[in-house]
């Protein structure tokens, strides 16, 4: 009796997401190859090494700001978080504290900013681009205040010695990413929590008369974020040595870019770990290469743009296709 | 057969009597999976009132669908006024003069009343707006179909019966010679669907005509000059209100032919798992029910009489304002979705797309999806079990998907439903509620889940059972409880009313 029923002939789709990942590595190894051919600089070891720092920070955003993007939501505040940060790490390290200590507290700071994120969307019912654009701005102004608008020296060569070094010739910076993007890609593809970012992101209502807590999961996607923001505010005072509110202007954009171009549905449920690593480095390597070509910086900003729309609308394309 | 008869007879009738403004010859809508509406002829007279009946799924809205052009028909003709028309796109049917006025207010909340009323046909000078001059236009027009309503105010601030009116008022000042109202009296008061019937019945007199869809029997008596009967999405036949009666079209109504596909198989009852003492809540007060092993208690009403409501708040949805729950005999105090589903109870929701089924992620996912912590070991999944699990469902219910890993969105409808189902049978539920659990799946599927039933039956869980659809409610509780308008007004033994007067009690004629 079941059998009248015509099913619409379909693929699997299992493989979609590493298909879409080889295509985007596919894409990074291609601009390699071009300015490796087309700039006598670009293939050396410190150009790399170079990249790969550049690259880095943007794609740790990129891979919390992947979390709260799955759930249908949006995180403005990375990048001001990552300002905030290096104020913070700063201060204490400056304070005398061990560099433990400093980077210890510097992540709670960021698990509390996410905490709150969770609670305006949650409690307050504030939708997330509202409550997240409104620490944007105020962490700023916290920062500001906290440093009376001066940049804070970081005087600690171990702790600005962390960034320059490398380990098994791999820059440090680069092992942060695996450091984050390994754990990051077993907790949501193979933990029961990473199951519920993407069911909250799909169907809400659905999910909760499933039994899926709801508000913890939203909870958890905005201090994942704002832990991630924390850890790079860090490397990024260790970088450049100061702690300073106003660093890390419009990375919340970049982040958010890197996620999109790297196949993060903006609504919501569909997304990885690895696309928005591919998408940071693929930035970075405009960025990189624009540079040693000696195009102007300001076509940077205008291809990086043409980028995420030319990919974003190929997905879409294939995913419509697909379907 | 008796029925197919009294089609064709009343379908060459309609030519006869008078010019017909639209006519249907053939027409049908196939969904992939499903026969929404099958092929129908049915003719419009110029200027009459014309009722369409029918339950739940019998077809009618996608019958209103497609004359105003919403959707498109699989096949067959329509004809306007004597020349066959395309009826492709919703402009096509508003620049004929097809007009339908909704259920649900489909106006813009934010904007005036005036503003409302000449949404896309807005008075202008020189590209600017002449709000002065639309909302005396407005006002006239509302004051001369005597709403006493103001056009200058934003139609938020009114009530929803008020908001109907509007719709309606709107839907008669753009050259409208054909108007489709759908249950416009769901959410009106007495007095409000009075001046609608005045607008009605003017509207007659100016020679549109009206197609007006209802399950309030009162209103079909008081308006129309003929009513027609939809049934399982098959034409059932068209009668003069003069020569019919509600017994007669309840009888039409109700389907026969689909019976032998409720089996239902008797077993032992055990002990109580379920009840409710006088349990009220937002949509439904004092209502109380036993729900004992073996068991399906069914529920029945019109939609909106409070059914789903009141299972929601069972299943710790929304909170109760007054009464208890039992279950096993102790009083439980069930505050989440969690708590109802620790204690073993599963619901397969009323809506699979709202609330059902995550539709972009894998049929797998969507299975599994409250059993997540039983198929995880220490804080990762179990990669196996998770395979296990889907595909034990998958195998089992024969949901036609090509993997595991297929998007739910991409399955039928009674695919679809049947995840919406196998999700809690790994759950091991002790009680089973199904909202409307066949709404929009085909015959075989509706065998399919209704054997299902019998096998956790079998195995000792109980059944909460609602429909709108009365055979199925009917053919399959054990006790059948009759909602209407938030209240249970009727409680019945199987097969111990006739299903003309459960039909009755829940229609309150």
């Amino acid at each position: 009796m079941a059998t009248i029923e015509p099913i619409t002939p379909d693929k699997p789709k299992r493989n979609y997401n590493v298909l879409f990942g080889l295509t985007l590595l596919a894409l990074l190894v291609l601009l390699w190859v071009v300015l490796a051919l087309a700039t006598p600089s670009f293939a050396s070891g410190n150009n790399i090494a170079n990249l790969l720092r550049q690259g880095s920070m943007i794609a740790i955003l990129a891979v919390g700001q992947t979390f709260v993007i799955i759930t249908g939501g949006i995180d403005l505040s990375v990048g001001a978080v990552v300002g905030f940060a290096t104020v913070v790490v700063a201060m204490m390290i400056n304070a005398g504290f061990p560099i433990w200590a400093a980077v210890a507290v510097t992540l709670l700071a960021g698990v509390a900013i996410g905490m709150f994120h969770g609670f305006g969307i949650v409690r307050m019912g504030l939708p997330p681009f509202i409550i997240t654009l409104a620490t944007l701005t105020s962490l700023r102004g916290i920062g500001l205040l906290m440093t009376n608008g001066n940049s804070i020296s970081i005087d600690n060569d171990a702790f600005q010695e962390f960034s320059r070094g490398a380990f098994v010739g791999i820059p440090n910076l680069f092992w942060m990413v695996i450091l984050v993007g390994v754990p990051a890609h077993v907790f949501l593809q193979h933990s029961r929590w990473g199951r519920y970012l993407f069911s909250v992101g799909s169907n809400a209502e659905a999910s909760r008369l499933s039994g899926v807590n709801i508000e913890r999961t939203i909870f958890t996607a905005y201090i994942l974020s704002g832990l991630c923001a924390a850890f790079v505010g860090i490397l990024l005072a260790s970088r450049i040595g100061i702690g300073n509110p106003t660093q890390a202007e419009g990375w919340e954009l970049q982040a958010i870019a890197s996620s999109v171009i790297g196949g993060t549905s903006l609504f919501g449920a569909v997304g990885s770990v690895h696309g928005p690593l591919l998408g940071a480095f693929i930035l970075a390597t405009i960025n990189n290469g624009a540079n040693l070509l000696n195009v102007n910086s300001f076509w940077q900003r205008i291809v990086t743009g043409v980028l995420i729309i030319v990919i974003v609308y190929f997905d879409g394309l294939r995913r419509r296709g697909s379907k | 057969m008796r029925s197919e008869q009294a089609g064709t007879v009343d379908g060459d009738a309609a030519s006869v009597d008078a010019a017909p403004i639209l006519e249907l010859h053939g027409v049908e809508k196939r969904y992939p999976g499903t026969h929404a509406l099958k092929p129908i002829d049915l003719a419009f007279r110029a200027g009459e009132i014309h009722a369409i009946v029918g339950e739940n799924g019998a077809g009618k809205s996608t019958l209103i669908k497609l004359l105003t052009g919403v959707i498109s028909r699989t096949s067959g003709d329509v004809i306007w006024q004597g020349r066959p028309v395309a009826l492709a796109t919703p402009h096509e049917a508003i620049d004929l003069g097809i007009n339908a006025v909704h259920q649900e207010v489909v106006l813009c909340r934010h904007l005036t009343v005036a503003a409302n009323m000449f949404l896309g046909d807005e008075n202008t000078r020189y590209g600017l707006l002449q709000k002065k001059a639309m909302i005396r236009d407005a006002q006239r027009i509302l004051d001369d179909l005597g709403f006493g309503l103001p056009a200058h105010v934003v139609l938020g601030d009114l009530t929803i019966g008020q908001q109907q009116l509007i719709a309606a008022a709107r839907a008669t000042v753009r050259g409208t010679r054909f108007l489709i109202f759908d249950e416009p009296t769901a959410y009106l008061t007495r007095k409000e669907a009075e001046q609608l019937f005045a607008l009605i019945r003017r509207l007659k007199g100016e020679g549109v005509t009206i197609v007006y869809i209802s399950h309030r029997m009162e209103e079909v008596f008081e308006l129309a000059d003929r009513v027609s009967v939809l049934r399982d999405g098959s034409y059932v036949g068209t009668r003069d209100i003069a020569e019919t009666n509600d017994a007669e079209l309840v009888r039409m109504m109700i389907n026969r032919s689909l019976e032998q596909i409720y089996h239902k198989e008797q077993f032992a009852f055990g002990p109580v798992i379920l009840e409710t003492r006088n349990l009220s809540g937002k949509g439904f007060e004092d209502v109380s029910i036993v729900v004992r092993a073996g068991e399906i208690v069914g529920l029945y009403g019109l939609v909106g009489a409070g059914r789903s409501e009141f299972v929601t708040t069972v299943y710790g949805r929304h909170a109760k304002t007054a009464g208890t729950v039992l279950w096993n005999g102790q009083p439980v105090d069930i505050r989440s979705e969690r708590d109802a589903i620790d204690l073993g109870m599963a619901l397969a929701p009323e809506s699979r797309r709202d609330q059902g089924l995550c539709l972009n992620l894998p049929v797998g996912l969507n299975i599994n999806l409250p059993i997540y912590p039983r198929i995880s070991r220490n804080l990762l999944i179990s990669a196996g079990l998770e395979r296990a699990e889907a595909d034990r469902q998958i195998d089992g219910l024969k949901i036609k998907t090509p993997t595991r890993a297929a998007l739910a969105s991409s399955l039928s409808g009674g695919n679809q439903q049947k995840i919406v189902i196998g999700k809690w049978l790994n759950h091991g539920a002790k009680l089973f509620i199904f909202d409307e659990p066949t709404v929009g799946v085909d015959v075989g599927t509706k065998a399919q889940i209704y054997r299902l039933f019998g096998e956790l039956l079998g195995n000792g869980a109980g059944i909460i059972l609602i429909s709108s659809y009365l055979p199925e409610v009917y053919e399959l509780s054990d006790r059948l409880h009759v909602f209407r308008a938030g209240r249970q007004v009727a409680s019945h033994g199987f097969r111990a009313a006739p299903d003309e007067e459960v039909l009755t009690e829940a229609i309150g004629v």
